[in-house]
């Protein structure tokens, strides 16, 4: 197995293959920037090249550029309060606010160095679990999958607001985005439901207008009602020194990452449910880790620890996902179909062969997700200075450029004037909800979860009865989800009453 | 305050009417077809009535309710606040309807160039400039690399016919 390992590094030092998976990582670096590129898109745009190339080759490059799209994509996310990605939504909460304030380089370093923790431990749990992985993905059924749906909509009473007020705009929220997660056609009986008889509702909304509008409309009425700057609000200071302080940030909630890290690697291998919810989740996380409703109140303002549980869970649910496609063939996201495809264009069956015969390259793998990583981090600590400048660029000449982004972007999710006018939509819903004091994160998080809990739900029904109620795995799952639905009120009731006591 | 106030039960009732019309529009359903829709729909018109009176009575006065979310910046004077907001979705607004009228291609480097020149007040030298470079983008990028395929606007339809 050691021989292995040290054989994948080896075999990627090599000059072409080192190359290859350079400009792979080159590109990332620019996709995961760019709105309107996704991941997925440009992976599928890349198979062609590596019919000439050996599988190594292949993915050094393939891998080199995926792995870094979410990555860069916090970038986009922290500077212009636009995502980058699908995936580094959860990051404009905090991250942008801080970056507003005139903290980006903070905030871009702990981005940066959390990403980079999550990518190695992402890259370490698949280098560390293919041989055992078999029997704990093949414990999670529908049954499993839906109560981790259900799990995931319960962090919606982290993601609210303070108090009972708080959590009523939060719960309402959810069950908007749980709503909207029903439009278009039910795969039980076939009816459509809630299309209003328009075509582009048939297959239910697209994930990227929703958040595209949502997040960045209401961030350039902000740019546009300031008319400044986006970093204005504060002086820029010495971007370095708010690097390193970012970078210091993460190591200072080092437990943080490590179990933000861990969701996404979780996350990463359940097939099916992706680095939309991985970000929220893991977001979700973050701010249980506050201590009182005070410290709870500054996240979606600026809380640091709202930028590292994002960045990590992110990067590390790409050695995740990794782990189900490679050992059964069983691909956990869009992204890895379409690396799945990678494989059979290069003549390689997924499963045991990958921990035998091509156990070599199973292992460069491996550290393909780990250099990349440290090349595309520490390539933009180097340009970060340059980087996080463009906060200060006048808002006359970010608003015009960011809604080109914001409508190309919004428009290349399906070639749809559709996705235009949802974005419009959701734009307006964005700037209604941050007006009125809702958050948005829950309805992102249920509309990301509705739809992977309802079918889940069904085929959990069909295949077992109501006997999977009584299954071990989802009997702990509703015990978890009642803790950390109801964690946070008991928690601050605890403090509230010794506080009313020493007040008497 | 009385704007926000207002804007707030607006929402709260909104998402109830979401919620009464969801749960009415699922009634002929099959039960598999509704039964999330259902589910969903009855606790959302509940307590959005719930939001809807509180915020008519004025209860976030007392109980805060602060979302885990940015806030608007209040260091603006309100009116030049709902000026600016207005201008900027009027622009919203003329760069969507100008993408049917003369296709994406046509519509992403005149709305920039309109945008920067008159909106922004940018001198002629920057909007030239920025227009060249985000149609250069567009076009090389969207256009000849990834062959995303942008329809014609109506005015060219027209103009070829």
């Amino acid at each position: 197995m050691f021989e292995a390992l040290t054989q994948g590094l080896f075999v990627l030092i090599q000059v072409k293959v080192l190359g290859l998976m350079l400009v792979g990582i080159f590109l990332g670096f620019w996709v995961g920037i760019l709105p309107g590129l996704g991941g997925a898109t440009t992976l599928a745009l890349m198979l062609p090249f590596i019919y000439t190339m050996s599988p190594v080759e292949a993915f050094a490059f393939l891998l080199g550029m995926h792995s870094v799209v979410a990555t860069t994509g916090d970038i986009t996310s922290i500077l212009f309060g636009v995502p980058g990605e699908a995936t580094t939504v959860a990051m404009i909460l905090d991250g942008h606010a801080m970056a507003k304030r005139g903290e980006a380089g903070r905030a871009l370093g702990a981005a940066l160095m959390s990403s980079l923790i999550g990518a190695v431990f992402g890259a370490l749990a698949l280098a560390l679990s293919i041989p055992v992985v078999r029997p704990l993905v093949l414990k999670f059924g529908a049954p499993e999958l839906f109560m981790l749906a259900i799990l995931g909509i319960s962090f919606v009473s982290s993601l609210s607001g303070e108090g009972v007020r708080g959590l009523l705009r939060g719960v309402l929220a959810g069950l908007l985005g749980l709503l909207l997660s029903m439009i278009g056609q039910d795969p039980q009986e076939g009816i459509l439901r809630f299309t209003f008889g328009i075509p582009y509702l048939w297959d239910g909304l697209d994930i990227v207008p929703v958040l595209v509008g949502l997040f960045a409309i209401p961030e350039l009425v902000d740019l546009a009602v300031r008319g400044s700057s986006m970093g204005e609000q504060a002086p820029q200071g010495n971007l370095r020194i708010g690097v390193w302080d970012g970078v210091r940030d993460t190591f200072q909630h080092f437990w943080l990452v490590v179990r933000c890290s861990l969701i996404g690697t979780f996350i990463g291998i359940m097939p099916g449910l992706g680095g939309g919810v991985a970000q929220w989740i893991s977001y979700g996380m973050a701010t249980q880790s506050a201590k009182d409703q005070t410290e709870r109140s500054g996240f979606g303002k600026g809380d640091i620890r709202g930028v590292l549980g994002p960045g990590a869970a992110c990067n590390s649910k790409e050695g995740g996902a990794l782990i189900p496609t490679i050992a059964f063939g069983v691909p956990g996201s869009s992204s890895m179909s379409i690396l799945l495809a990678a494989f059979f264009i290069q003549g390689i069956m997924p499963g045991p062969d990958m921990l035998g015969k091509y156990l070599t390259l199973t292992f460069s793998m491996v550290w393909v997700l780990i250099i990349a990583n440290i090349i595309t981090v520490a390539a933009s600590l180097v340009f970060l200075n340059h980087l996080a400048k463009l906060a200060y660029v006048r808002a006359s000449i970010l608003i015009p450029v960011i809604l080109f982004l914001c409508f190309i972007g919004a428009y290349t999710a399906n070639n749809s004037m559709g996705d235009l006018i949802a974005f419009l939509a959701f734009g307006g819903v964005g700037y209604l909800m941050v007006s009125c004091g809702w958050p948005r994160a829950p309805l992102v998080l249920a509309f990301v979860l509705g739809k992977i809990a309802e079918n889940n739900f069904y085929i959990a029904t069909t295949r077992y009865g109501y006997s999977w109620l009584h299954r071990p795995i989802v009997l702990f799952l509703i015990v978890l989800t009642l803790v950390l639905f109801f964690y946070p009120f008991l928690r601050y009731r605890k403090k509230e009453i010794p506080e009313k006591e020493m007040a008497a | 305050m009385k704007a926000v106030f207002k804007a707030r039960s607006l929402l709260g009732l909104s998402v109830t009417i979401i919620g009464a019309y969801a749960f009415y529009d699922s009634w002929h359903w099959p039960n598999k077809a509704a039964l999330f829709p259902r589910l969903i729909s009855v606790p959302l018109f509940l307590l959005g009535l719930l939001e809807t009176s509180l915020s008519l009575s004025g209860a976030e006065e007392q109980k805060g309710g602060a979302a885990v979310d940015f806030e608007f910046s209040t260091d603006v004077d309100p009116i030049t606040a709902r000026n600016r907001t207005l201008s900027l979705f009027l622009w919203v607004l003329g760069f969507f309807a100008l993408i049917p009228l003369i296709g994406f291609l046509l519509a992403v480097p005149l709305f920039i160039f309109l945008s920067l020149k008159f909106q922004g007040k940018e001198g002629w030298l920057v909007s030239i400039l920025l227009t060249a470079c985000c149609w250069l983008f567009m076009e090389g990028l969207f256009d000849r690399l990834l062959h995303i395929p942008f329809a014609p606007g109506w005015l060219s339809f027209l103009w070829s016919s």
